[in-house]
């Protein structure tokens, strides 16, 4: 086991001299707390945003002041329906007996406009049949036969910021313990080759297996660097920025699920780029074959986005990537941990970090690696 | 007489669809130096990376020092050390490093590392760019890291293939002293190059590959016999 030591050590050496690897770290870092300052703007801005109504006809009295304090400014147009395309976010023909709206579903800004104007005109509906049945002497609370009184289970606002985190999360580890270690696994293959160091390597007496498996693991604890350093950094980043209009921060059980994904999913990621970068020439061939690598990691990571209660049974944690995004979005957003759906989660990571390593061992000791080279 | 350092007896080898060997047979002493001849292509730098272990015969066997290649690789590489004329080198390490880091995947014991790295230095005049990093060393430079790195093992058997051909003329010489100085320590010292004058000078032996089969083997001046040189008798040999 000396080798895998001395190899390990010289790999790590390499990477911390390597300044691509180091960049990539470092902008990762910095990048994900200026994506969240981002976010966080851009959903203050709609959330405090003024929208325009674009109206014709007598509006109804009182109204005006329930939509100004919503945030919906009124401007008398010609036409609502010609308005609404463009000019205005909405446009409202108020008539004697009913109010047509026209909207643009196309246009953000007019679904949310039209949300708005839909709770203020229910607001002032609820209001003008209560007073009218309170002036005939019934009892308004006939208008509301079921009072509803809602009990959250947890805050709202917290809830909506681990929805938030357990989709950037996945997807940000996912990311950047492929692509932290990229740099590293190519330069560490594709690159023996390029340079004409890899005969002189295998050479020596140290068992092949060795070698590979130090190579390996000198890429697997920089991708978890790199991995760390972007959560971390943006999990101190969630302690500064208001988001969904609370702070979001994670719990102590979603950072160790984390960590230990992170680990499973580094040795796998590690092996295969290697076993990518073992079949290269060079590192520029070892990047295009590298590159379909992100679609297939990100696909599982994206599937959270487009189906949020995607709530899957135990075989589905047996396909990598989407098991760990699905165990580490539980423990995010429940706090808790499905047991059998953790274990099998391991054991298919194992196993895929294992097909992995025998697949990158296998063309690490081929002699056409030598011959074609 | 002492049996020989490398031993090859009918040794075949394809790659690919080409057949590179054709059965060759040949031995190469400790104390001499044993040069592998022949035009590019004719299967010199196949047969070295058998005997290195590097690749496996298709048939015939290969010894170096009493152990078979197949049998015993690792033993095999403990024994061998190969300076080729790619000189690549680690680029972000330096030149001691990339000298310490083969030593320590040689076996080179911890308490014996820096004594035999200091002595290869010094051996190969390396003292005034050993902390200097690869990448901004001369083609001679990095031609002396690569050296290092093949003896730093101390090995018994040192092979050199075509170890001068990107080489300047002062940096070609000091590499053909060194193989001199080798062969006075009582190395076998296995030259392969397709530049016939340079065997000429430097061999002890010779065997002349062409087309994957031995055409010629024995003394240097036997294999010249009365041609003026070996150029002439190679050409003689194949025909042409």
């Amino acid at each position: 086991m000396k080798a895998l030591g001395i190899v390990f050590r010289k790999e790590l050496r390499e990477i911390v001299r390597d300044r691509r690897t180091l960049m990539a770290i470092a902008l990762a870092a910095l990048a994900t707390p200026l994506v969240l300052i981002v976010i966080s703007q851009v959903s203050t801005k709609t959330a405090t945003q003024t929208y325009t109504i674009g109206y014709s006809g007598q509006i109804p009295t009182g109204l005006d002041i329930l939509l100004s304090a919503t945030g919906l400014k009124l401007e008398v147009v010609a036409d609502p329906a010609a308005a609404a395309k463009q000019q205005v976010d909405l446009g409202v023909a108020f008539l004697p007996a009913e109010i047509d709206e026209y909207y643009d579903p196309t246009r953000q800004s007019a679904q949310i406009a039209d949300t708005r104007l839909q709770t203020v005109l229910g607001q002032y509906n609820a209001a003008k049949a209560a007073s009218a049945l309170q002036q005939k002497g019934i009892d308004p609370g006939l208008l509301n036969p079921l009072p509803q009184k809602i009990h959250p289970l947890s805050s709202p606002a917290k809830a909506a910021g681990n929805a938030f985190l357990s989709f950037f999360l996945p997807y940000i580890l996912i990311t950047m313990v492929l692509t932290g270690g990229l740099s590293a696994a190519l330069d560490s293959s594709a690159g023996e080759r390029e340079r004409k160091t890899l005969e002189s390597l295998l050479l020596t007496p140290a068992p092949r297996s060795r070698i590979l498996l130090g190579k390996i693991l000198a890429i697997s604890l920089i991708s978890l660097v790199a991995a760390v350093a972007a959560i971390g950094s943006m999990l101190l980043a969630l302690t500064q920025i208001p988001l969904l209009g609370s702070r979001v921060s994670l719990s102590p059980l979603a950072a160790v699920v984390m960590v230990w994904l992170a680990i499973l999913l580094a040795g796998s990621f590690s092996s295969l780029t290697l076993a990518l970068g073992t079949l290269a020439k060079n590192f520029r061939q070892g990047q295009a074959y590298a590159t379909p690598l992100y679609f297939i990691t990100i696909f599982p990571a994206s599937i959270i986005l487009f189906i949020p209660d995607f709530n899957p049974n135990l075989a589905y944690y047996l396909i990598p990537i989407l098991n760990a995004v699905l165990v580490l979005r539980d423990a995010i957003v429940h706090d808790s941990v499905a047991w059998p759906a953790l274990a099998v989660t391991t054991a298919s990571l194992i196993a895929t970090g294992l097909i992995c390593w025998f697949t990158a061992l296998r063309l690490f000791t081929r002699e056409a690696l030598l011959v074609r080279s | 007489m002492s049996p020989a350092a490398v031993k090859i007896e009918r040794l075949e080898k394809t790659l690919g669809k080409n057949k590179v060997l054709r059965g060759i047979s040949l031995e190469a002493n400790s104390g001499e130096i044993f040069g592998l001849l022949g035009p590019n292509g004719a299967g010199k730098t196949t047969t070295l990376r058998i005997i290195s272990t590097l690749l496996a015969p298709d048939a015939g066997s290969v010894e170096v020092l009493g152990f078979d290649t197949r049998a015993a690789p690792e033993e095999v590489r403990r024994r061998v050390g190969v300076v080729t004329a790619d000189i690549g080198v680690y680029p972000r390490l330096s030149a001691r490093e990339n000298i310490r880091y083969f030593a320590e995947l040689s076996g080179v014991l911890d308490g014996e590392l820096e004594r035999r790295v200091d002595a290869v230095l010094t051996r190969l005049d390396m003292a005034s760019f050993a902390n200097q990093r690869a990448e901004s060393l001369s083609s001679g430079q990095k031609q002396k890291v690569a050296i290092a790195r093949a003896i730093v093992h101390d090995p018994e058997v040192l092979m050199f293939d075509e170890p001068t051909s990107n080489l300047d003329v002062l940096a070609s010489r000091e590499i053909r002293g060194f193989m001199v100085e080798s062969r006075g320590r009582g190395k076998c010292v296995i030259f392969s190059t397709h530049v016939l004058h340079d065997a000429e000078r430097l061999c002890d032996r010779i065997t002349i590959l062409h087309e994957g089969s031995v055409v010629a083997t024995g003394l240097t001046a036997e294999v010249r016999g009365a041609h003026r040189d070996l150029e002439d008798a190679f050409l003689e040999l194949v025909d042409k």
